[in-house]
């Protein structure tokens, strides 16, 4: 491979390439070093648990080393100080590197294509010398043909004159590398303008619940939450309905799971996890009694509906709910100890004849705790079932960058494919009569894969010698 | 699930072990004894043994109805296929069977860890949620056919491309190890049989090059493909995963080799620690982070 390591000569006029903070920054010894170093310290940020409460890392490492991890950004470590710094190295590497070598390749591989220079036919090792019995003229157009047929380029060159010529093929190849390298700039540019320009939400959305968009003018509803399982019963997928509203206009609806996100406007939005309602239920039963005994059939009530129990003079309104039921002595007021269906209980009003004479807690799985109907001696209500609502876990996210991040890729791909399967061959070929015929001397060579050109080498001189 | 097809899998994984087995002993016997017999019985062996793990392949995705890449016995036999089937294009290439005791014994030893694998992972899973991706252009292509089942997604995508990284990283680690020895007794002027039936170190370093410029654009690709589909899945294309980092460990170790490459005086030996250190880091992501590390990830 050309131009590594010194090849960028040392003019006077460039003074700033002989400093030695220079050549430090615009070595690829450097690069090896960083991109060993990164790796390495990457290592640390998956063994120490990222993004975890301090109380975490006291627990399984002890105060001391947690006071460690919390100097040193060890809980975030990817967005350290000192991490973003080793990136900055890496691309300040990785331009410096270009400036230093790109210009000199550039008119390297461009100046070669004009001189022949008869050198080289001492210099490189695959050189050979075959004669045949053909004038100078014929015998160079059929070289040429030959060489063309293997797609190479085949230049004139004043210095050879009409019967010493230069040809190359895959000269882009030599610049694959500059692409990668471009790539990763790319890459990196996209992901810190989707930091800067972007943002990630999470929002937890009721079935038939309506929600704003943090950051947006628009809203969102779902309409449909449901989990498909598989025979055995492992759950499959998990599928929320969604609709998007613009003041309250149904603009956009789409069924969403996990790995289908919906797209709007730039903003996505994930099925990223689900559960169930701590501060609301779709429906309860209630059952009323009278000294323990029920009276009549149950009845059930929607959320914030009336029901009455036929043949007495009393009704219900459901009006409050809490999964985990706790009371706080201090302010009075009930709470819910938890997200889970622990202890549910629901607040009912009691009507008798129209008119609201209680308001009392009742609980699922603890039955006539409160009294709740005053003044009737016997009568109380159960909370005897109750019909869940679910709500979808819904990430919300918005990346610019990410598009950027894709053509990086891309271009990254190219790189890679011109590096290391496109290879620079050359060809240098003097026809030159020789007793009656002519003596042909070709020599090449390759930027890389030696083996694979000594075939082709091998090839061209059999097919020269062929010649009719 | 259809009970016949599950002994299929089980059958052929049986048969794929003792072919792995001989396959890697009869290139052994091929570098040791250096008959020609042996060398043709070895690349008919290996042949056999790769036609052996497509059958698993086959018949744990009838077993399974998705793709046979979705726990870690599976991807191991992936992985072998994709180390065996590498192995034979390269040894067609550069006519060389030496490599074959070196590579062959890296897939038997990779045939018997599979085989000793806790059997709770080896069972047949159904996909969870976040495995679920298919392609849409290919549903609605297979719809039409009734086979919309076999549609494949970034999954099968990420997954295969990988493991085709892996395996010629693995070959890479074969050579270097050779490199490495042959490297040795070159410098000192030192001569034995064994050693002396190498090809010259400076083919060996060349065809690890040639390995690793392989592995290297398709882990490239599997860890994009992964990105992709985490975009998809998940909403971040990067999340830094312990999965995700150590795929990029690897890489970087990888980048960082190709520019030892490029570096005067640090090519060869130097360049092929590297190589082993890439193949080390690959063990671990492979198994490491799958049993120690705490992750997104379902296996690889
Ligand atoms: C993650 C970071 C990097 C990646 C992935 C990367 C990738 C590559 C690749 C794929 C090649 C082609 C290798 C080959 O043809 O065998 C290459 C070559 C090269 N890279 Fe990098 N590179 C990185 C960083 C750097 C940096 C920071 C420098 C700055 C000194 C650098 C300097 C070079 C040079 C001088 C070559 C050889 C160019 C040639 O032979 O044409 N690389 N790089």
């Amino acid at each position: 491979m050309a131009d590594k390591g010194n090849s960028s000569n040392p003019s006077k006029k460039k003074s700033m390439k002989n400093f030695w903070l220079w050549r430090v920054a615009s070595s690829v010894k450097f690069t090896v070093f960083i991109l060993l170093s990164v790796a390495l310290l990457s290592i640390v940020g998956t063994v120490v648990e990222q993004n975890r409460p301090l109380e975490t890392y006291v627990m399984s490492y002890g105060e001391e080393w947690a006071e460690f991890i919390m100097t040193y950004g060890l809980n975030d470590m990817y967005h350290a100080t000192w991490f973003t710094f080793m990136l900055v190295l890496l691309i300040t590497n990785i331009i410096a590197c270009t400036i230093d070598r790109f210009p000199s390749k550039w008119k390297s591989l461009l100046r070669a294509k004009k001189d022949f220079d008869p050198s080289v036919f001492e210099r490189l090792t695959r050189s050979e010398e075959i004669q045949i019995d053909k004038n100078a003229d014929s015998a160079a157009l059929g070289v040429r043909a030959i060489l063309k047929k293997k797609r190479f380029k085949v230049r004139e060159s004043e210095e050879g004159g009409k019967n010493g010529f230069y040809a190359e093929r895959g000269i882009i190849g030599r610049f694959g590398s500059d692409f990668v390298h471009l790539s990763l700039l790319v890459i990196i540019l996209g992901a810190i303008l989707g930091s800067f320009l972007g943002y990630k939400d999470y929002i937890a959305i009721l079935v038939d619940g309506e929600v704003e968009i943090p950051n947006t003018e628009i809203g969102l509803r779902l309409d449909n939450f449901w989990i498909d399982r598989y025979e055995s019963g492992q759950i499959k997928q998990y599928n929320s309905e969604l609709v998007v509203l613009d003041k309250g206009e149904e603009v956009y609806k789409k069924h969403i799971w996990v790995n289908e996100p919906m797209v709007y406007k730039g903003i996505r939005f994930y099925q990223s996890s689900w559960g169930i309602s701590w501060n609301r239920i779709a429906e309860a039963e209630v059952t009323l009694v009278k000294n323990k005994v029920p009276v009549g059939d149950p009845v059930l009530v929607d959320w914030l509906d009336k029901n009455e129990f036929a043949g007495t003079p009393f009704g219900i309104k459901l009006v409050g709910y809490v999964s985990d039921f706790a009371f706080d002595m201090e302010s009075r007021t009930v709470y819910s100890k938890s997200g889970d269906v622990e202890n549910p209980a629901t607040m009912l009003e009691v009507y008798r004849n129209g008119e609201v004479v209680s308001t009392p807690w009742t609980l699922l799985h603890h039955h006539g705790i409160m009294a709740t109907i005053p003044g009737e001696e016997g009568y109380e209500v159960y909370l005897t079932g109750i019909r869940n609502i679910n709500y979808s876990g819904i990430s919300i996210n918005k990346d610019p960058g990410t598009n950027i991040v894709w053509i990086g890729c891309l271009i990254m791909g190219l790189g890679c494919y011109l590096s290391f399967f496109v290879y620079h061959r050359r060809m240098w070929i003097e026809v030159a009569p020789f007793n009656s015929g002519v003596k042909v001397k070709v020599c090449g060579m390759i930027n890389k894969n030696q083996m694979k050109f000594d075939k082709e080498f091998a090839e061209l001189l059999s097919s020269i010698k062929n010649i009719a | 699930m259809d009970q016949p097809k599950v002994v299929l899998s089980l059958m052929f994984f049986t048969m794929a072990f003792g072919f792995h087995l001989a396959t890697a002993l009869f290139y052994i016997a091929h570098w040791v004894f250096k008959k020609k017999w042996i060398g043709q019985a070895s690349t008919a062996l290996a042949c056999v043994s790769l036609f052996s793990t497509s059958m698993i392949l086959v018949f744990r995705a009838a077993e399974s109805g998705h793709a046979p890449f979705s726990n870690l016995y599976e991807s191991m036999v992936l992985f072998i296929w994709a180390l065996t089937l590498a192995y034979l294009i390269m040894e067609y290439k550069y006519k060389l069977r030496v490599m074959g005791a070196f590579v062959m014994s890296i897939a038997f030893i990779s045939i018997l860890s599979a085989w000793l694998l806790p059997f709770r992972f080896k069972s047949i899973e159904q996909l969870n949620p976040a495995l679920q991706n298919k392609w849409d252009f290919m549903v609605s292509a297979l719809t039409p056919l009734g086979l919309e089942k076999y549609a494949l997604g970034w999954l099968d995508f990420h997954v295969f491309t990988t493991f085709i990284g892996y395996a010629a990283f693995a070959i890479a680690f074969g050579l270097s190890i050779m490199y490495l020895i042959k490297v040795r007794f070159e410098e000192r002027g030192r001569s034995n049989v064994l050693i002396d039936r190498f090809p010259e170190a400076k083919i060996l370093d060349e065809i690890c090059y040639q390995a690793i410029a392989w592995g290297f654009p398709f882990l490239g690709i599997g860890i994009v493909s992964g990105a992709v589909w985490a975009n998809e899945a998940w909403g971040t294309w990067w999340s830094w995963d312990p999965k995700e980092t150590w795929s990029l460990i690897t890489w970087l170790i990888y980048a960082a080799y190709l520019h030892a490459r490029v570096t005067r005086g640090w090519r060869g030996t130097k360049s092929a620690w590297l190589s082993i250190l890439g193949f080390l880091a690959i063990i671990f992501l492979y198994w490491g982070v799958s049993f120690i590390l705490p992750g997104l990830h379902a296996y690889a």
